[in-house]
């Protein structure tokens, strides 16, 4: 075996080791990065749910007939005549 | 003696050997894409990520429609992975009746996919999770909830459970609302968790937002007063449409009945239909307007014209059109304002052929609105027998032809913006969109000064004056046709109003359809709920009044 054989083939080798490893890693990376994903979707979900609760909360608690109504009975608001406005 | 012993077992070796290397070779050469088809089926899985629907807002923002996220929960019953405290434990959990869902199980134990309940909160998911049953799963999906419920049930509309739009916006907008779904590729157990996300497919792309031109403080107001009128009158049906006089925008429109879409179980096949837009009705009086401005733009009728209507009727071919009362000679404004058929028929007959005809197709009757909700209608009218004195004279005061409370709307429209038609929208405009002129702007104000007086004392709609602005209006009650021609008893009571009058906001119209009880007349049904509807919708928007009361 001569001497620049020798030398083409322990390149290869360490492309070859080298490479292997680079799949391991990249293997393990794609799986960091894919729970990553998970988590940030059901973070995303979470918000998401919480974001509809607190929407559909507000468009419950101050929907007209329930201000309409605190505004009579709790606050004793009425509606005001016609010679009590006051035009700007 | 050892020897043959020796050879025949190589022998064997040697045959198994190469058998099973045939075997291989044919495995993986022959049915290779078979099994690895097969292997694949059993534990690789595309799985949709369902996308999130747009929420749809009024003008405003406020949420009239919108998804939280739930998951649809599912079992395999071939398995029989649960036994009956933990079928019990999440009956109880999840609202459900658990000699039922045994049932259902028993009867689908041949079968792999069976879902124990769909629309699954997210806490409930929570709490399913603690109870730790194997053999339940999860899949992700939205839940639909429509805070306004019934008020904005029939613009709104609703979606099916595979949150697909069944009715109303959500129908026609699905596409722009829905999204896509996105796509992931994902390797299962055996008790079908995700162990590995294979590949990422595609990420869902989320629905868009919608916001309406729906005010929902109008549309609650104008809500409430109808169902009110609805049922103190005993009514079968009524509209209320209101639209904004700068935009063409549709503020409120509300049908009655009604039902909430928040609730599977309510769906009334009366309460369902827009009525609003999907149901067209002989206008009657609220016509008269129109007949007015043929007649104001020939040139020769004014406000003052006087027209002859003693005895109080008089007779077209064989049809004999009547006042109640004998009101001789009047204006052609006392006519209008009084209601007068005898002198809004003979001001018509005097007019050319087409003459109303043409004012009606310019202001928009007889042609669709384009407001893209689902299952509008154009109404009918025909110009077929207009050569016809009693055809020209009967559609005069608004019978023979039918329109939808929204064309009416339109029609008014035109006059509210001083001769200039504007297209209609469900959803909000950013810049007021190009008109057409199709009246002068001086007949047009003329017609709305002569409305002005039906909501004063004297006029057939008093019952709509709203204390500080001026309304320009006009009732109009059309018998309905019965079995027998026209029905003396079943009437849809119209009033369509535009206030205030001198610098036009807004333009309502109210249909009451057939009320019961002594007085049916759109003066005593549909006036008082505009006057209530636009007193507050007015001061809402910070309308100034027209008159300042003295003091």
């Amino acid at each position: 075996m001569s001497g620049s054989n020798f030398l083409i083939w322990l390149v290869m080798l360490v492309v070859a080791v080298g490479s292997g490893i680079q799949v391991a890693l990249s293997a393990h990376q794609t799986r960091t990065l894919h729970a990553q994903l998970e988590t940030a979707q059901k973070a995303q979900d979470d918000a998401l749910a919480v974001q509809s609760r607190l929407l559909i909360e507000r468009a419950t608690l101050a929907a007209y007939q329930n201000v309409e109504r605190a505004a009579q009975t709790e606050l004793n608001m009425q509606f005001p005549a016609s010679a009590k406005q006051v035009t700007p | 003696m050892t020897a043959w012993r020796h050879y025949t077992l190589m022998v064997v070796f040697l045959v198994a050997c190469l058998g099973m290397a045939v075997r291989i070779v044919y495995l993986t050469v022959a049915e290779g894409d078979f099994l690895i088809g097969q292997g694949d089926n059993r534990s690789v899985r595309t799985v949709s990520i369902p996308a999130y629907r747009g929420v749809v807002y009024d003008r405003y923002g406020e949420p009239l429609a919108l998804s939280t996220p739930a998951a649809a929960m599912w079992t395999d019953p071939s398995k029989k992975t649960l036994t009956a405290e933990e079928l019990a434990a999440l009956a109880d959990l999840l609202d459900l009746n658990t000699d039922r869902l045994m049932q259902q199980l028993s009867r689908n134990s041949e079968r792999e996919f069976l879902y124990l309940k769909r629309r699954v909160s997210w806490s409930e998911v929570q709490q399913v999770k603690a109870l730790g049953l194997q053999g339940v799963y999860f899949d992700r999906e939205y839940h639909r909830y429509y805070p306004a419920g019934e008020t904005v049930a029939h613009v709104v509309g609703l979606t099916g459970i595979d949150d697909h739009g069944l009715e109303g916006i959500e129908l026609s907008f699905d596409q722009r609302l829905q999204g896509v779904p996105g796509e992931k590729e994902v390797l299962l157990d055996l008790h079908r968790q995700t162990i590995k996300n294979l590949q990422f497919g595609k990420p869902p792309r989320y629905g868009e937002d919608l916001t309406l031109a729906i005010d929902l403080r109008l549309q609650f107001l104008a809500y409430r007063e109808l169902k009110a009128a609805v049922e103190s009158h005993k009514a079968t049906s009524g509209s209320v449409v209101m639209l904004d006089v700068a935009t063409g925008e549709i503020l409120a429109l509300v049908n009655q009945p009604s039902y909430n879409p928040n609730d599977r179980a309510d769906r009334p096949a009366a309460g369902m239909r827009n009525r609003a837009i999907t149901d067209a009705y002989e206008p009657g009086s609220t016509i008269k307007p129109f007949t007015v401005l043929a007649a104001l733009e020939t040139g020769r009728f004014s406000a003052d014209t006087v027209i002859d209507t003693s005895p109080g009727h008089f007779r077209v071919g064989n049809k004999l059109i009547a006042d109640p009362v004998d009101r001789g000679s009047i204006t052609l404004e006392t006519a209008l304002q009084k209601s007068s058929q005898v002198a809004i028929a003979k001001v018509a007959l005097e007019l050319e052929e087409r003459a109303v005809y043409d004012a009606l197709v310019r202001a928009g009757i007889n042609e669709y609105a384009g407001t893209g909700m689902p299952g509008e209608v154009a109404g009918s009218m025909s110009d077929l027998g207009l050569r016809y004195p009693v055809v020209r004279a009967v559609l005069s005061y608004g019978y023979g032809l039918a329109v939808t409370p929204l064309q009416l709307a339109q029609a008014y429209l035109t006059l509210a913006t001083g001769g200039v038609r504007l297209p209609l929208s469900i959803v909000r405009q950013t810049e007021p969109p190009a008109g057409e002129r199709v009246f002068a702007q001086a007949h047009v104000s003329e017609v709305l000064r002569m409305m002005e007086g039906v909501t004063e004392r004297a006029g057939t709609a008093h019952k709509a004056h709203v204390e500080g602005f001026n309304i320009a209006g006009k009732t109009g009650t059309a018998r309905k046709v019965g079995a027998q021609g026209y029905d003396d008893e079943r009437h849809a009571a119209w009033f369509a109003g535009i206030a205030p009058a001198t610098l036009p906001r807004l333009v309502t119209v109210v249909m009451i359809n057939e009320p019961k009880g002594t007085n049916k007349s759109g003066g005593e049904v549909a006036a008082p709920v505009y006057a209530r509807v636009m007193a507050r919708a007015l001061r809402l928007l910070g309308v100034s009044p027209d008159e300042v009361s003295a003091d």
